[in-house]
């Protein structure tokens, strides 16, 4: 078999040496021949003469030599080739439009795949990335994600026997002082094992080791990203060993990552990696000693020859272990080894349903062109029966006229495909360019790798074969002897129509399905559009700033947040200003366990997990958040005060509520009477606080759009001191231009505090809506193409059957009939196969409910304004596609019609 | 001169095979030695024989080399490979078998039934 193909191949790649040695072997044959024949008694020129005669006919030999050595198939194919490309060029009309729905459709599936390998696929640039794991840690009751504690983290690390490392990183922001003021930059405090266990070699220098990371505020490292380093330092040669300043504190430059390595998180790109051990001097609050300050995440490296259910059993005894040491930290938290990239499943759950589900939609996009372009190169079949007809009847083989017509149809596809390719890489560079308006860099980089082209190219030739199929299958079934005497084969004039008419139907109800699709993820982003966020956020500028990267201790920060909010305070036109820690619906959140009044035993199990806000007074004026009773805070509630929290209706209702009230007072009720009452917040120690609910607010929208009514608490922030810190301004000016202003004046304040999300609220809820918003992209413009190919289908289809039956409607004219019978009779089968498929795809759509419900938030496929949008949406193109053959129908004079042919 | 015969179909093959493990032979060889070994009562169609040694070659079964003929011309002289050696070892055996197997169903007699 392998002795075959080296020969083939030999043959083929010196083909022009392979007929030299041809010709004169059979040459040297015919000498030795002649003279054998000479000696034999013949004339010289008589013994060549007869000496060739007897070899045989020349050309049909080396045919025969050649097709023995495998050489046949290859030239046959070039022919093929020659033959399609001169197809192509003989109705570039026809070339054109298929090769653009191709192309669409191709370059909708390779754009949606390269996403899809980017991000759920394609494994971490680190060595033997199979190895690596995400270790995931879970609560065992509500099965909600929980980042974990360094205590806890150093004892999974040493007591584990099945892993080969386990390492911890943590997502900070960095000020980093090049000498002009700092500027905020991303950041990972990593454990000094981080770049061993992942096995990747520094581009200069070295990384930092385990032994660098062994005492507090020891090991003032840093590590610089490869993007940094060119981009922030000029690729200074001198860079290894340089100091560099962050958080105004002087670290020592060891070296800098290789460019291809972008951290553990492929949204989140750090710049500079300093040892963990550090932490103390990163941010203000240090935590390497607190076992219940649950903020880092953990990566490790399976033993060799360990499976990953293996270490988890190992990790979750050890879990068990600590639950039992440390029962109020630990208890009910179960772990799991999970893909790393995408913190674990949190985000990597969500994102492969959604690229999945688009991916499914962008397939059917293609099925859709495939469809579409079956039944046109069905109608050109049909015309081109006698050309097959007279290409069998001379000699050529069914199969080779079906490879002839399935090597067009490829070549097709390819086409389409390469500029599908083309229309890809345009969108992904698009996507690039394209930023989260958030206060941290989010970047989706897809880059188009050789999985992407080799998936475009399996792509183009399977729908090439597909699309190929209806006219092979056509030409395969033929009768030459039919075909040439201009008679369709027996029975196939109906069975033709059949295919063709079930084509049509496929493709709207693909149409159908995809423009259902469309609508719902409108209807989904204009609901969350709608969905009331529990504020305002119309007129309200923004600016963070982080204190803690100025080293500002926290009451001198307390004192400039303050002197701040003064400043903005009197900008012209300020209706309220506050600041808070976050804004709700951003990235930064954070949760905390509170108990109901009476809960005798402090464990996680008894307690109910809330989110909470430290906010300054004014911010729910600020914000436009409803004050449903109390009172909001004022600057009197500071630390010399009792505790004192506002919470919103539902902490009211599950929280105080639970607590063993009377339910016959109902929702106001609940909020009126949770005013004064207690409840305990968790707090390292003591192990509980007691604070006084002053007052509530509406419900709203915390983390996502999505997201079910959550118990919040807002704490007054002088009592609560926060270095991260956002002001906020209600004004009635342009959001935008307050903002500028806002900047102007805390740089006036202090010019080296670096400034981030400054601009209006709404531009930072960017991240809330985006996946509505990509949904409602996505899913709009598969629909457009969808649409498109419907009508473009229909017009073939409707126009061809006037165009073959332009004699029988001459008769019906002259027999006079009337115009609507005409339609009827011409138009009446297409509109029964429009209506039959468009009922069926909306079946399908309002079944695939479930698939569009992993795409879009608040996708509801039962909406009662779907359907008759949709019903509307195919009449349309209905009537739009059958209108102009409808006209033509309608024009035809039976006179000249009859003396057509 | 002995009465000529016809070829049965697929015999070429372990013909030439045969042929060529008498010692290496170019084309116009191979078919004056099959007529020598077979007492000239095979007569090779000459223009079957070309794509038949194309095809043994092209399985990898004889090998192909330029060198110069006893009179002096430029010829292709093929040779057995490893390969070809073991197959016309089975299919000698096979041909034997077969020869073996019809001759002594053509020599039943009545009796022995």
């Amino acid at each position: 078999m392998f002795a075959r193909f080296r020969s083939s191949w030999r043959a083929l790649r010196r083909r022009a040496e392979w007929e030299r040695d041809l010709e004169a072997e059979l040459r040297s044959h015919v000498e030795h021949r002649a003279a054998d024949l000479e000696r034999q008694g013949m004339a010289g020129g008589q013994a060549a003469r007869q000496a060739r005669l007897e070899l045989g006919a020349g050309e049909a030999f080396k045919e025969k030599c050649r097709a023995a050595n495998g050489l046949r198939w290859p030239d046959e194919l070039r022919q093929d080739l020659r033959y399609a490309g001169r197809m192509m060029r003989r109705s570039p009309g026809f070339t054109a439009v298929a090769a653009l729905s191709l192309a669409l459709g191709i370059g909708a599936n390779t754009a949606v795949f390269s996403v899809l390998n980017a991000l759920i696929l394609k494994p971490l640039a680190v060595s033997s990335p199979d190895t690596v794991f995400f270790v995931q840690t879970s609560d065992q009751k509500s099965g909600a994600f929980r980042s974990q504690s360094y205590p806890n983290y150093r004892d999974l690390r040493d007591r584990n026997t099945t892993l080969a490392g386990l390492a911890a990183y943590r997502i900070v922001p960095m000020g980093l002082d090049m000498g002009g003021g700092a500027q905020r930059v991303s950041g990972n405090l990593v454990t000094g094992n981080y770049f061993d266990l992942l096995g990747i070699r520094p581009a200069r220098g070295r990384f930092f080791h385990a032994a660098d990371d062994q005492k507090p505020d020891a090991s003032p490292f840093a590590v610089l990203s490869y993007a940094c380093w060119q981009g922030r330092f000029a690729a200074d040669p001198r860079i290894v060993g340089s100091t560099i300043r962050i958080n105004a504190l002087p670290y020592t430059v060891l070296g800098v990552a290789p460019s291809g390595f972008f951290g553990t998180e492929l949204l989140y790109r750090p710049e500079i990696w300093v040892p963990m051990m550090m932490q103390a001097q990163i941010e203000p609050r240090p935590w390497l000693e607190e076992r219940d300050d649950f903020n880092i995440w953990l990566i490790g490296r399976l033993e060799r020859g360990v499976a990953p259910r293996q270490a988890e059993e190992n990790l979750n005894a050890i879990a068990a272990a600590l639950a039992r040491e440390f029962p109020a930290t630990n208890e009910g938290l179960r772990l799991r080894l999970t893909r790393p990239g995408l913190v674990g499943d949190l985000l990597r759950a969500p994102a492969k349903a959604f690229t999945g589900g688009v991916m499914a939609l962008a397939g059917l996009v293609l099925l859709a062109a495939c469809v579409n372009l079956a039944s046109l190169l069905g109608a050109r079949a049909a015309d081109r029966d006698r050309e097959l007809a007279i290409r069998i009847s001379i000699g050529a083989g069914r199969a080779r006229v079906l490879r002839q017509l399935l090597v067009e149809s490829v070549l097709l596809a390819l086409l389409g495909g390469a500029a599908g390719c083309a229309l890809a890489l345009a969108l992904l560079r698009l996507l690039a360019h394209w930023r989260a308006p958030l206060d941290v860099p989010v970047h989706i980089e897809v880059h188009a790798d050789l999985a992407v082209f080799l998936f475009a190219l399996a792509v183009s030739i399977a729908t090439g074969l597909l699309f190929g199929l209806a006219p092979a299958r056509q030409a395969w079934a033929s009768d030459p002897n039919r075909a040439l005497k201009g008679m369709p084969s027996p029975g196939a004039a109906g069975r033709r129509w059949a295919l063709r008419d079930l084509l049509l139907v496929a493709q709207v109800t693909v149409c159908c399905l995809l423009v259902t699709a469309c609508f719902v993820a409108v209807r989904g982003l204009a609901r969350s559009l709608a969905t009331p966020l529990g504020f305002d956020a119309r007129g309200v500028a923004v600016a963070g700033f982080d204190l803690g990267l100025a080293r500002f201790k926290p009451e001198d920060g307390m004192l400039f947040q303050r002197r701040a909010l003064d400043a903005v305070a009197r900008l012209p036109g300020v209706v309220a200003a506050a600041y808070a820690r976050s804004l709700p619906l951003g990235l930064n959140q954070s949760t905390t366990i509170v108990y109901p009044e009476g809960t005798a035993v402090f464990r996680a199990a008894n307690g109910k997990e809330a989110a909470y806000f430290n906010v300054s007074p004014d911010y729910f004026r600020a914000m436009g958040t409803r004050l449903l009773a109390g009172r909001e805070f004022t600057w009197h509630d500071d630390p010399k005060a009792p505790r004192v929290a506002i919470v919103n209706e539902t902490f009211a209702r599950q929280v105080i509520w639970r607590a063993g009230r009377d339910p016959r007072w109902g929702r106001a009720g609940a909020a009126r009477d949770a005013v004064g009452r207690r409840f305990n917040v968790e707090t390292a120690k003591p192990p509980v606080e007691v604070v006084e609910v002053v007052g509530v607010v509406e419900d709203g929208k915390y983390f996502s759009l999505s997201e079910d009514a959550r118990p919040v608490i807002f704490y007054p922030a002088p009592q609560a001191y926060s270095a991260a810190t956002v002001l906020i301004v209600r004004s009635s000016r342009t959001a935008a231009e307050v903002a500028g202003e806002m900047r102007a004046t805390i740089n006036a304040l202090d010019s080296r505090l670096p400034l981030y999300g400054v601009g209006t609220v709404t531009q930072t809820l960017g991240l809330a809506f985006l996946p509505s918003q990509a949904a409602a992209f996505a899913l709009g413009a598969f629909g457009l193409l969808a649409i498109m190919l419907a009508v473009t289908g229909t017009y073939g289809l409707a126009a061809y059957a006037v165009s073959r039956r332009v004699r029988e409607i001459g008769i019906r004219v002259a027999m006079g009939a009337r115009p609507w019978q005409l339609l009827r009779f011409v138009l009446g089968r297409t509109a029964l196969l429009l209506a039959a498929g468009s009922a069926l795809g909306l079946v399908l759509g309002t079944a695939a409910g479930r698939l569009l419900g992993s795409i879009v938030y608040h996708a509801s496929p039962s909406d009662p304004l779907i359907w008759p949008a949709v019903a509307v949406t195919m009449a349309v193109i209905g009537l739009g596609a059958a209108c102009a053959p409808a006209r033509r129908a309608l024009a035809i004079d039976p006179v000249r019609a009859l003396r057509h042919e | 001169m002995n009465p000529a015969v016809d070829l049965l179909p697929g015999t070429l093959d372990l013909l030439i095979l045969k042929a060529v493990s008498l010692g290496p032979q170019h084309g116009y060889g191979v078919l004056l030695r099959i007529e020598q070994i077979s007492g000239n009562r095979f007569q090779i169609e000459q223009g079957a024989l070309y794509p038949a040694l194309y095809r043994l070659e092209h399985q990898g079964l004889l090998q192909a080399e330029w060198g110069t003929s006893d009179n002096n011309r430029r010829a292709k002289f093929y040779q057995l490979t490893a390969a070809g050696r073991r197959r016309l070892r089975e299919e000698t055996e096979g041909w034997r078998r077969l020869v073996g197997a019809m001759a002594a169903a053509l020599a039943a007699r009545p009796e022995e039934v």
